[in-house]
């Protein structure tokens, strides 16, 4: 739509007089203004949130006082915020890891399996993502469980507490949330690995490539762009994970250590009735966000140019 | 060619957020309970309102009443405390006046209440008449969240009813949450495993953790089993040790809140209750209460502490045991020495009318039914202490009733304060006692109670 303008520009003719076409912005309105009522509202009233004393008093009906940023110099003097946001930040890069690791692996073996194991596998893993994350933490809940779960009876470890110990607590939650990770993963790596010219294989193995060489100088350069994306986007994902550590502290386990970002808001805003200092919480939640999500645009966008 | 690959690569990213987007949207457009405005924080709030569904699993159809062209009421009771024929009683008396209100009932669970009320109170989607526990009224009223019944108390029951729970119902010398029940825990026993270990009623808290340790050692072949069934997360068990030692979960001074948790008399009490725990209890150390019943049915318990209204949900016929009912014995906790009982956690409920409610004069003629002597006469027919002080004499002679009542006779409650339905939420108690049920450090532990709960009662 803004074509010509520039073409214009570039061919060294002065701009005609510009004529407003109202067309292309009578399409785009629907979609904006669904969009700042969506996305714009919330975000505004958490700002506004964080910039107020708010507590339940305020939340049914009484008047909020604006006090500048100390929601933000109470949170961040607090020592447990820093632990929760050390916590989420390795939370997060252990599960990117594992799912991309194993994502690669089954895409890699789905190309191997033959036609009727590979519609089964994916078909498992069509399952395994289209569950709902509720359902399946709950599931996997009940597999864990102290008296009554299967991972116990199968280890012969009668009364082992996962989820009492934050270690194990978080062993249990890394499964769950590796586990609805790796399906979108390994589909979308299968797609690209069936991109990559089987001649080029071929000539490579005959020139003598191992099978590693092969993967590490063809496949992975291929996928690249693949690659990147699909990280930023399980970065993003995994930051602010919620239902399943929620529901996991429901069951069992100790929730002042096991609290991730997202869940402290929460626990900070609903819990406490602190919404002031939750709402500060998610700010910078959001801030953190952001900065992944220009680091991912700009990942994108270089591979563009490419 | 690349380029190619990358807008296939996106376009199945978009569909892919796309119906991320979708799932959650479904999921929590199944909450009854719309998160508020102050809720909304952009990036977790869709994951957040996917938790609310959590109890509705286990929640029945609504028991609905009345034809709907007078107007509306939502009525909310928590956990299992009343038995859905109470409730159709109720709304039978309220249809017989108003056959055209239609009356809605929802049973909501105690786990989580706090959270849900505050968002569902402030929404224009508001329940009219809700059940708060006496521990979580005063937060309710000091927000203004509820209305003013201080003209209507005659009708409501008056002086009749229980002076602990008007107390709790009260803020700023204004009557907001009426008197509904209120229960003391006991001591739940199993009377056929009793007699074949030879063993009576313990007369003191060491008869009664010897006891627990050879009700453990004689069913031994039974997996889980729990002389005392104590799982950590129990907070409302643990007190009768702190308070009977002479502790305390926190004292006011002056104008400000002082945690007492870590105070010698109140580790005396918490390292006796872990010394339960390690020495006879076989229940999940980071579990909750809420099933202790299956536990029981399953034969995996020999001593549990309890509301008086337990044994009815232990021979419910859904999901309980009726079979068992011959074999539930109750005591009151004994002291430390002979003839003398543990202080009890007193528990109770208040109802309260929401402030949105739109129909607060029919929600309050629901109120009078539920407080009215044939209501509550209920109540005490199942062994439950009623809100009227009249009917305190006609509580059925179960054990369960005669041992609450004298486990209500020595009883405490805790810090009055509007701020403590945020240590509640917090989980700061239950926190504290999965690490020591875990075997952690009793002081240490208790000390990070306390500032935890110095933080937010004076917050």
């Amino acid at each position: 739509m803004e074509n010509s303008p520039i073409m214009e520009h570039v061919d060294g003719i002065t701009p005609r007089h510009r004529r407003v076409r109202p067309l292309p912005y009578v399409l785009l309105a629907p979609a904006v203004v669904a969009l700042g009522l969506m996305l714009g509202y919330p975000i505004v009233r958490l700002f506004t949130l964080a910039l107020q004393e708010f507590g339940l008093k305020q939340q049914f009906g009484a008047a909020a006082k604006w006090v500048g940023f100390d929601n933000f110099r109470a949170i961040l003097r607090d020592a447990e915020f820093w632990s929760v946001l050390r916590r989420t930040l390795l939370f997060c890069a252990v599960n990117v890891a594992l799912t991309m690791v194993l994502g690669m692996a089954i895409a890699l073996l789905l190309q191997r399996l033959g036609s009727k194991m590979r519609l089964l596998t994916m078909l498992g893993l069509m399952l395994a993502w289209s569950m709902p994350a509720l359902t399946s933490t709950v599931i996997w809940q009940w597999i864990f469980d102290t008296q009554y779960g299967i991972a116990n009876w199968a280890l012969g470890r009668q009364g082992q507490s996962w989820l009492s110990n934050p270690l194990t607590f978080y062993f249990v939650a890394t499964i769950i949330v590796v586990w609805m990770g790796i399906p979108f993963v390994a589909f979308t790596l299968y797609a690209g690995l069936t991109q990559i010219p089987e001649e080029m294989m071929e000539a490579a193995a005959i020139d003598g490539a191992r099978p590693w060489q092969r993967f590490r100088d063809i496949v992975v350069p291929a996928l690249k762009p693949i690659l990147l994306i699909l990280t930023s986007l399980s970065v993003l994902w995994d930051f602010r994970v919620f239902t399943q550590v929620y529901v996991l502290q429901r069951a069992g386990g100790i929730t002042r250590d096991t609290n991730l970002l997202g869940v402290y808001a929460y626990r900070i805003s609903i819990g406490a009735n602190q919404f002031d200092k939750g709402a500060a919480v998610a700010v910078v939640m959001v801030m953190i966000t952001v900065l992944m999500t220009v680091f991912y645009l700009r990942s994108m966008t270089r591979q563009e140019e490419l | 060619m690349r380029s190619i690959k990358l807008a296939a690569g996106l376009a199945t990213l978009t569909m892919v957020a796309l119906s991320a987007c979708g799932s959650d949207s479904t999921s929590s457009s199944a909450t009854n309970a719309p998160a508020p405005a102050a809720t909304t924080a952009a990036a977790p709030a869709a994951a957040e309102t996917t938790v609310a569904p959590v109890p509705a699993d286990t929640t029945p159809a609504p028991i609905v009443g009345g034809t709907g062209e007078g107007g509306e009421l939502r009525l909310w009771l928590n956990g299992g405390d009343t038995p859905d024929d109470f409730v159709k009683f109720a709304i039978a008396e309220f249809n017989k006046k108003h056959p055209d209100v239609k009356v809605t009932f929802e049973r909501q669970q105690w786990t989580g209440i706090v959270e849900k009320l505050t968002t569902a109170l402030s929404s224009s989607d508001s329940p009219d008449v809700i059940e708060l526990g006496n521990t979580q009224a005063q937060a309710f009223e000091a927000a203004g969240a509820l209305k003013d019944l201080t003209a209507d108390k005659a009708k409501l029951g008056g002086d009749d009813l229980l002076q602990s729970l008007v107390e709790a119902g009260t803020y700023d010398g204004k009557f907001y949450g009426v008197p509904y029940y209120a229960g003391a825990r006991v001591v739940l026993y199993r009377k056929d495993l009793f007699a074949k270990s030879g063993l009576a009623i313990p007369t003191t808290i060491d008869e009664m953790l010897a006891d627990g340790e050879k009700l453990k050692a004689d069913n031994a072949s039974t997996p889980n089993f729990s002389g005392m069934y104590l799982p950590g997360k129990n907070w409302f068990a643990a007190l009768p040790f702190i308070w009977v030692n002479g502790g305390d979960i926190a004292v006011q001074d002056g104008s400000s809140w002082k945690g007492m948790l870590s105070s010698d008399k109140s580790v005396a009490g918490l390292t006796e209750f872990q010394k339960f725990i390690q020495e006879t209890s076989g229940a999940p150390k980071d579990g909750d209460d809420s099933k202790d019943y299956i536990a029981f049915c399953n034969g995996e318990v020999g001593m549990m502490p309890a509301p008086g209204w337990k044994p009815g949900q232990i021979i419910n016929k859904d999901d309980g045991c009726p079979a068992m009912e011959a074999n539930i014995g109750a005591f009151a906790m004994p002291g430390l020495t002979a003839g003398t009982t543990s202080p009890a956690f007193l528990g109770g409920s208040n109802l309260a009318i929401s402030g949105k409610s739109k129909n607060p004069d029919l929600a309050n003629e629901l109120l009078q039914i539920l407080v009215s002597k044939d209501y509550q006469k209920q109540f005490a027919d199942q062994g439950t202490i009623p809100a009227l002080k009249s009917l305190l004499g006609g509580i059925t002679g179960s054990d369960a009733a005669t041992a609450q009542a004298k486990a209500a006779a020595n009883s405490r409650f805790v810090p009055s304060s509007e701020n403590w339905a945020a240590v509640e939420a917090s989980n700061v108690l239950p926190d504290m006692l999965v690490a020591i049920s875990g075997g952690a450090d009793v002081k240490a532990e208790a000390a990070k109670a306390d500032a935890a709960i110095e933080g937010l009662l004076n917050g």
